[in-house]
């Protein structure tokens, strides 16, 4: 155990979250038909530890023969070395057989851990989801479900041989000589005296400290390498530079006294637990007895073998404890995700008829101290385009993610025929609603999978038809192996392709509701048209609502609806704005010559 | 391991590193031969004159001390060459990743290097100074028993060291077979992290589908992967930790044997043998823990491995005199540039005069925003060179080259802080005023009034707490305020909604007055008033000239115009 170790340990001390009975119990749950195999290994283990005993038991009984005045009882002799060989074998089959099953059991826990979470967060709300670090998330189900590792695989053999080893070897010294015992255990004694001088004040105060450094050092090294591009285009490289190595300096200078504080104490705790000085001290309390005439020489031998094993549990709990402290951490987030609550499903899942879309009254915040929404009335009649535009700000992406259900509103409600969305089974709702967002995501998989997603029995003659549709068509023909190219292996699509591919998504889903953003980062004029030509389709009575970025598509749609700082202000169809001269006028004018674009057509001024 | 780790932190760690080794080494020597010292006392105590014992007693307590003194040293020491090497480690890994060429930084290699350069470094450097002296012990103390064995019996210490060679081989074969799988694993471990954070960022979608964890095959294969590798570990594992065990064993039993077959032919007295069976228990321990140790040895070498990696990246090349650029002319001079295998320009020459604008147009993929890249050096071309004011941009000095740039990204990165923090980045030493007219030119000024705390609103990491135009505005203040004779901007508008854009474009038409402009557009209405426009396409320039004369040729250009004016009319 050194400074470091410990240290390492205790990096990323995140409050562990309550133990709470119902985690518990599906932790439990989780483990339960591992059970056996788990008994299997601790057994096994018991069984292998106490036989690798039996070698230095028969030392010791041949030092009782040897030593024996007369001639030496050779049949006793063998037989003894005999016992020790076969302990040794002993040993050996079972620790191994236990550290085998333990490696596979751990192997199959970590499954059922990682599939137990994935099947949670395909369960948790969307909007709970997209307000963390996937990054952050996936190192739960990756590192920290890793991380119990020793918990399964080693704690058996690392608790037995710190545990029922000494015990039983307690036990058996205690049985030849009671006072050289408790001579032996001198040492174990004087480690633990040392075990207050490490929790003093000073050191918990060194340790927050540490704690704190460690944090700044996290901190500088993400706006440093998170920022670089930025911090070198703006000559500004030296500050974040700098920065870092202070953080760099603080932390070894902290870490530093930290390992000083700790370096005496440590030091005299692994002084008193080393073999030298457990021997010095039994050969001393030995020889006295030897020589007092208390004690057979031969009894002698089991402390010299067996004593230093005293020592262990004491050393386990500098030593194992670190790994150990870590797996706990490890178990708190883990049981943080899967507390998560999941999305409410209903208990009496309601019909919708039709599929006019209702928001009423809706207000919303992420957090309480703000709303984004403040008091929404909207319909979106079946057959139109309604067009929603606003200032940055406004809300228009928190109220088109209402609609997929991201987030549920906080006050008021969003209907579908009729049908508060909370009422609406999971499936039932993705049956009507698609979407296509900013941040597309495509899969590692082929393009048809990626294309076919929502809609996984979906005929390839269809898929064919939508990526057409998405105008993706041709570009996907011209990758290697076409519809079958895995994308981010095979091929790589640029931003505004990738758009397209999600386009095509949305159209083969054919949902009667329709939700787009409409220009996104990557957007060049083949995904623009694309979209555009999407929202002209003959619809039928297919709802659509789209965050308008575009003047055409403003001028296109049904209804515009103006959005401003979380109320609508200005809705109608776009001429009759224009000639009511409201806030959406206003807008559009502000607009237009910002542009400085006199080309452009005035709304409602094309043929639809 | 140790010349890895000496190359990583730099030859000047040579020499502590070369002491601490030789004094951990000393300890376990001193604690290989004060159990010599156990002999003549057993031999004492068991030969019935305890108090013969007493003289080597009080030898053996001096050596403990010796050992004790020693020890301290030595960890100490290794504590010292650790902290030392880590902070000689953070500062040489800080200087490094700052020369790296920006086009190194993807967005994989930043979690990468920020997991590296925090927790990674610590753990790699805790090799000197927490698993080096058990390591050294585990292997010098047994032999050193060994030694000790063969002056008190050569046939006992024979049959002690006739199990070195086997120990020795078993560590390497275990060493060869876990490495192949430990990297195996790694790769599993890294994929399925993949499929996870997909999984997550698809949600949605998948939702959608219905897939669920189960029925989302590509993650649940991947899972199974990371089982299977593991077990495959834990099954090569096993025949290292059995073969040392086996050996250790078959050694103690050996001299089990043989003492006993000794013993009863008088050939020995019974209290040598019982001594030298209890230094055969002391040899006995060490070594078991060696199976232990080579797998936390394995952990770390796998992180400065990868240290080791990214140090061994060439940074930027910097000239040895660097020249001043005459004038803020940019000119591409039959630029080929590679990515990969990927030729992403290829024979491309662009002259930009000084005070002219040229806008950049393409299908995505092209190169456009390669080409901006080139000019701000986030890499070196392959062929050809990219001049600014007629020098070389490798000839100037990064600095130097930067004080003329203003980039506007498409992404835009903020700094945890306020935001008038990041708008005095463009340029640090800039009045409170000039921050201000720079916020107010760029529209900020009403992103400012909305936010609360105003000015002094935080804008969280990466500047997550603002919107995208918001953002978008805070990078234009910016550049505003830096003030550079040469302004690139890269897809600035694509990304925001009409009034943004439009906030936005008066804060561009200021950024661009009077200066050397390269922009990259989508938005085509935003490049028809540039000088000059060039439209890429597969690495080359397939047609150049200004707007009215690219939609009178009627080619890729007058395509893409159309396109984007195209009415979209229901049939």
């Amino acid at each position: 155990m050194s400074a470091i170790d410990s240290a390492e340990a205790a990096v990323p001390r995140t409050p562990s979250p309550d133990e709470s009975p119902v985690a518990g119990q599906s932790m439990a749950r989780l483990l339960r038909p591992h059970a056996r195999s788990f008994a299997a290994v601790v057994v096994l283990q018991v069984i292998g530890a106490i036989a690798g005993l039996l070698p230095l038991l028969a030392v010791v009984e041949l030092g009782r023969v040897l030593l024996s005045p007369g001639p030496a009882d050779t049949g006793r002799v063998w037989a003894e070395v005999i016992v020790g060989a076969a302990g040794l074998l002993v040993r050996l089959a079972f620790t191994a057989a236990s550290s085998g099953i333990g490696h596979l059991v751990d192997g199959q826990v970590q499954l059922t851990f990682r599939r137990h979470l994935a099947a949670r967060l395909g369960r948790v709300p969307i909007g709970w989801l997209s307000r963390r670090r996937t990054g952050e998330l996936a190192k739960v189900v990756g590192q920290d479900v890793s991380a119990v590792h020793p918990f399964i695989a080693h704690a058996p053999g690392e608790l037995v041989s710190a545990f029922v080893v000494p015990l039983v070897s307690l036990v058996y010294l205690l049985s030849i000589d009671w006072r050289l015992t408790l001579i032996t255990l001198i040492p174990v004694a004087l480690a633990i005296a040392h075990v207050p001088l490490l929790m003093l004040p000073a050191r918990a105060r060194e340790q927050e400290e540490f704690d704190a450094a460690m944090g700044r050092i996290a901190d500088s090294v993400v706006e440093f390498v998170q920022g670089i591009a930025v911090v070198k285009a703006f000559g500004g490289g030296e500050r974040a530079h700098r920065a870092f190595r202070t953080a760099a300096d603080d932390f070894v200078a902290v870490f530093s006294r930290w390992v000083r504080g700790m370096s005496l104490v440590a030091a005299g705790m692994q002084l008193a637990l080393s073999p030298p000085f457990v021997l010095l001290v039994v050969l001393i309390g030995g020889t006295a007895l030897i020589s007092g005439g208390g004690l057979a020489p031969a009894d002698l031998l089991p402390f010299l073998l067996l004593g230093l094993g005293l020592t262990a549990p004491v050393a386990a709990l500098g030593h194992g404890f670190d790994d150990l402290q870590a797996a706990r951490r490890a178990v708190g987030r883990i049981k943080e995700v899967s507390e998560v609550p999941p999305l409410p499903e209903p208990t009496a899942p309601a019909v919708p008829h039709g599929h006019r879309v209702e928001f009423q009254g809706v207000r919303f915040g992420y957090d309480d101290d703000r709303e984004v929404l403040r008091g929404i009335d909207l319909a979106l009649e079946p057959g139109t385009v309604t067009a929603l535009v606003g200032p940055s700000g406004s809300g228009k992406s928190t109220l088109v993610r209402l609609l997929p259900r991201f987030f549920d509103p906080t006050g008021g409600s969003v209907r579908i025929g009729g049908v508060d969305l909370r009422d609406l089974p999971t499936r039932e709702l993705y049956r009507m609603v698609s979407f296509v967002f900013q941040d597309v995501r495509l899969l590692r998989a082929s393009v048809t999978d990626n294309i076919a997603l929502a809609v996984p029995d979906a005929a390839p003659e269809d898929v064919v038809r939508a990526a057409r549709q998405a105008g993706v068509h041709d570009r996907i023909l011209a990758l290697p192996r076409g519809y079958d190219t895995v994308i981010g292996e095979e091929a790589a699509l640029s931003g505004g392709e990738a758009q397209r591919i999600a386009l095509a998504r949305a159209l083969l889903a054919d949902t009667p509701v329709l939700v787009l953003d409409e220009a996104t980062s990557f957007a060049d004029p083949q995904t623009e048209h694309a979209i555009r030509r999407a929202l002209a389709a003959p619809a039928g009575d297919r709802t659509i609502l789209v965050i308008a970025h575009r003047l055409e598509t403003v001028a296109d749609a049904d209804t515009v609806v103006l959005l401003d700082d979380g109320v609508i202000t200005d809705q109608g169809p776009p001429a009759e704005l224009l000639a009511r001269d409201g806030s959406f006028a206003a807008f559009w004018r502000s607009h237009r010559s910002a542009i400085g674009d006199p080309d452009s057509a005035p709304p409602g001024g094309k043929p639809r | 391991m140790i010349r890895i780790l000496l190359r990583v932190v730099g030859r000047e760690y040579a020499r502590p590193m070369r002491r601490t080794i030789a004094l951990m080494t000393a300890t376990a020597i001193v604690e290989g031969l004060l159990y010599a010292l156990l002999v003549p006392v057993l031999r004492a105590l068991f030969g019935g004159s305890p108090a013969d014992a007493r003289p080597w007693l009080v030898a053996f307590g001096a050596a403990v001390a010796a050992y004790a003194v020693l020890r301290y040293f030595s960890d100490l020491s290794g504590m010292r060459v650790g902290t030392t090497m880590l902070r000689g480690m953070y500062h040489r890994l800080g200087d490094h990743l700052a020369r790296l060429p920006i086009g190194w930084y993807d967005a994989a290699r930043v979690g990468e290097v920020s997991v590296m350069a925090g927790r990674g470094l610590l753990q790699a450097m805790g090799v000197a100074a927490h698993l080096l002296a058990p390591f050294i012990a585990a292997l010098v103390t047994p032999l050193t028993i060994v030694a000790v064995m063969l002056a008190f019996d050569w046939r006992m210490g024979l049959a002690a060291l006739a199990a070195a060679p086997v120990v020795a081989l078993t560590s390497a074969c275990t060493a060869r077979a876990m490495a192949a799988t430990d990297a195996e694993r790694h790769e599993r471990d890294h994929q399925a992290g993949a499929r996870v954070i997909e999984y997550l960022q698809a949600q949605p979608i998948l939702r959608a589908g219905g897939r669920t964890a189960e029925r989302f095959g590509l993650l649940d294969d991947a899972l199974r992967q990371v089982q299977r590798a593991s077990r495959r570990t834990a099954l090569a594992a096993l025949p290292g930790a059995i073969g040392l065990t086996l050996t250790v064993q078959a050694m103690f039993t050996a001299l089990l044997v043989l003492g006993a077959y000794l013993a009863l032919g008088g050939g020995i007295g019974a209290a040598e043998v019982l001594a030298i069976l209890v230094l055969a228990a002391r040899c006995a321990d060490p070594l078991l823990s060696l199976a232990d140790i080579g797998g936390k040895l394995r952990g770390a070498r796998a992180e400065i491995d990868r240290l080791d990696a990214v140090l061994r990246t060439e940074p930027l090349p910097q000239p040895a005199e660097p020249r001043e650029p005459r004038g803020h002319g940019l000119e591409f001079d039959a630029v080929t540039f590679r990515h990969g295998d990927r030729t992403v320009l290829s024979g491309l020459s662009l002259s930009v005069p000084e005070g002219r604008r040229v806008a950049v147009v393409g299908p995505s993929g092209a190169g456009k925003s390669t080409l901006l890249q080139l000019v701000a050096r986030f890499y070196d071309v392959d062929e050809g060179a990219v001049r600014v004011g007629g020098t070389d941009v490798r000839a100037i000095g990064t600095e130097a080259l930067m004080s003329r740039i203003a980039v506007v990204f498409q992404d835009v990165y903020l700094f945890a802080g306020t935001i008038e923090e990041n708008v005095r980045l463009g340029r640090p030493g800039a009045t409170d005023a000039e921050v201000r007219a720079a916020a107010t030119a760029a529209r900020l000024d009403e992103v400012v009034e909305r936010l609360p705390g105003g000015w002094h609103a935080d804008v969280g990491e990466g500047g997550a707490l603002l919107s995208g135009g918001e953002r978008q505005r805070v990078s234009i203040a910016r550049a505003l305020l830096k003030d550079a004779p040469i302004v690139l901007l890269d897809e600035v508008t694509s990304a925001l909604d009409p009034i943004n854009e439009a906030a936005v474009h008066q804060g561009i038409e200021r950024l661009m007055a009077g200066r050397t402009v390269v922009m990259v557009a989508h938005r085509l209405r935003t490049v028809q008033r540039a000088d000059h426009i060039a439209f890429l396409e597969g690495g080359r320039i397939v047609e150049e000239g200004d707007h009215a004369e690219l939609l009178r040729r009627g080619g890729r250009y007058a395509d893409f115009w159309n396109a984007s004016l195209a009415p979209a009319t229901r049939q």
